[in-house]
């Protein structure tokens, strides 16, 4: 990876979906340094698109208004993982030798239509015929999740919400954030529910936005920069999409294979992971996928939490800028954001979101009620 | 009862109360709601099968904010049922406070039921026997 970039995330009114994706491809290529030229073949995620901004067969279209008309350019849609697949195709691209450079990029714009209808089309990710049909929500799916952690290990409502504090506390100094505000665990607290036990600071927001990156083979890197990142492994799996149909709520069966695929690959253990970004979307989904991912043991994640040590100056800090939580979570463009903050993180361009050790990292990204899930493992060039 | 099991039809009888689960041909466990493929076999050939309506909590939320079709009915519980035959179900609970979600028990019994909602839609509940 020689090049990654993201715009701001938040409400951008004003603007396109198109035009929030050409922003981001043109700060991974020309403000990069890289000829968009040298991009032969674009992958590209966007959610639904055609419930939020009544537009489909998006690559096409995205591709050529980011200037690069006559590539190939191809859609990937896995709800909330929709990014990360999209990764996914690129690297096996480049690994079958039948590209040297291409382009990863993924955006949604979902501040267009009203919250009832952003939530309408969320739900488009879950089941139609069994469980979205009757009224449960995602905010639900993950309230389910919590309850069955809850009455399993003791989780409480105040483990929940110190996840809600440490996301706004990480996006308070990231510029390109949605929300820039430290908030009390008391306000996290006072929130009114949106799906019992989860309340209004357990859920990530509605948001616009988009990201990009530029891969090559390991031989071509070196024209670009001398310190590229390394993918070291990648993984993907899927699972039932109704919950009833799950063996078990407090963790998520496709994070557990994904995330394994990727540690073989890479020949590492959660214990070699300096930094970590996981899926967000609801606070009790940062708990779960730190277990999941083997950070702590299931049930133990909360402790950590409480100890500090998933802070940006911890031991194992997780979702260094502020997660989907407090950044924003453009539901298409999520996954490749979430490569950017650990390619950032990596080469310590952070900023004031540095982590202290940054040789290795990982990307968590899930789509829908979990269905999906994919697991990225990355190293700087040196590490 | 003798026609291949559809998800249309799955819906229609839980619509006119009377919920049937699908039971596969090759091991007889009872799948609901519909798969292509058995859970424990992998089997696709499915016929219709009734169900004793005993089940247990295995989870639920209640939702305060809903998608325009359940604006009425908010707050209202969904709960994932784990039925007597070994098939878990997702549907509403009907007969408790949605203010007090905390009295609920994991693993408590319940019974099949059905709730005509305001959207006009009916759809599989379960309450206290
Ligand atoms: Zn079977």
């Amino acid at each position: 990876m020689v090049s990654a970039a993201q715009t701001k995330f938040g409400r951008l009114k004003g603007l396109t979906l198109r035009e929030i994706f050409g922003e981001a491809v043109d700060k991974a290529t020309i403000h990069s340094d890289i000829p968009k030229e040298d991009i032969q073949a674009a992958f590209i995620g966007t959610f639904i698109p055609e419930m939020l901004v009544h537009q489909g067969h998006t690559a096409p279209l995205l591709i050529d208004f980011a200037g690069m008309r006559g590539i190939p350019a191809t859609r990937h849609e896995a709800a909330c993982a929709s990014g990360a697949t999209a990764l996914r195709s690129a690297i096996m691209a480049i690994e079958s030798g039948l590209y040297d450079t291409v382009l990863v990029a993924a955006a949604e714009k979902m501040s267009s239509v009203s919250t009832n209808k952003a939530t309408e089309a969320l739900a488009a990710a879950a089941d139609d015929k069994f469980e979205s049909s009757m009224g449960l929500t995602f905010p639900g799916v993950f309230g389910i999740a919590a309850v069955s952690h809850m009455e399993e290990y003791g989780t409480t409502e105040e483990d929940m919400a110190r996840i809600a504090v440490k996301a706004h506390k990480n996006a308070s100094t990231n510029p390109l954030a949605q929300f820039q505000k430290p908030i009390s665990l008391e306000k996290a607290m006072d929130s009114r529910y949106i799906a019992w036990p989860l309340k209004l600071f357990d859920c990530s927001p509605i948001s616009d936005g988009g990201a990009a990156l530029v891969l090559t083979s390991n031989e071509k890197a070196k024209e670009y920069t001398d310190t590229p990142v390394k993918i070291a492994g990648t993984g993907q799996a899927s699972a039932s999409m109704n919950l009833c149909d799950r063996a078990h709520l407090t963790s998520f069966d496709a994070s557990i294979a994904a995330g394994k695929t990727a540690y073989e690959m890479a020949d590492l253990g959660p214990e070699d992971i300096d930094v970590a970004v996981v899926h967000d979307c609801f606070t009790i989904a940062e708990i779960i996928a730190s277990e999941d991912l083997g950070f702590f043991e299931p049930g133990h994640a909360v402790d950590a939490i409480r100890d500090g040590e998933t802070e940006l100056d911890g031991s194992k800090p997780i979702n260094p800028m502020g997660g989907l939580k407090a950044v924003g979570h453009p539901v298409g463009a999520t996954g490749v954001k979430q490569i950017v903050v650990i390619y950032k993180e990596l080469l310590g361009e952070a900023g004031k979101n540095q982590v202290p050790n940054h040789d290795i990292g990982i990307a968590h990204n899930f789509g829908g009620t979990g269905a999906s899930s994919v697991v990225t493992i990355m190293r700087r060039y040196d590490a | 009862m003798k026609d291949k099991p559809t998800v249309e039809q799955y819906l229609k009888n839980i619509e006119n109360g009377d919920f049937k689960a699908y039971k596969c041909q090759e091991c007889d466990a009872v799948v609901a709601p519909p798969s292509g493929a058995c859970y424990s076999c992998g089997g696709t050939d499915m016929e219709w099968t009734s169900v004793s309506g005993k089940g247990t909590l295995v989870s639920y939320t209640v939702i305060h904010v809903s998608p325009d079709e359940f604006v009425d009915e908010v707050p209202y519980y969904v709960a994932i049922v784990k039925l007597e035959e070994w098939t878990s179900v997702t549907g509403r609970l009907m007969g408790f406070d949605p203010l007090k979600p905390e009295e609920l028990e994991i693993g408590m019994d319940l019974v099949l039921d059905y709730h005509k909602g305001k959207s006009g839609k009916t759809y599989l509940a379960f309450r206290e026997p």
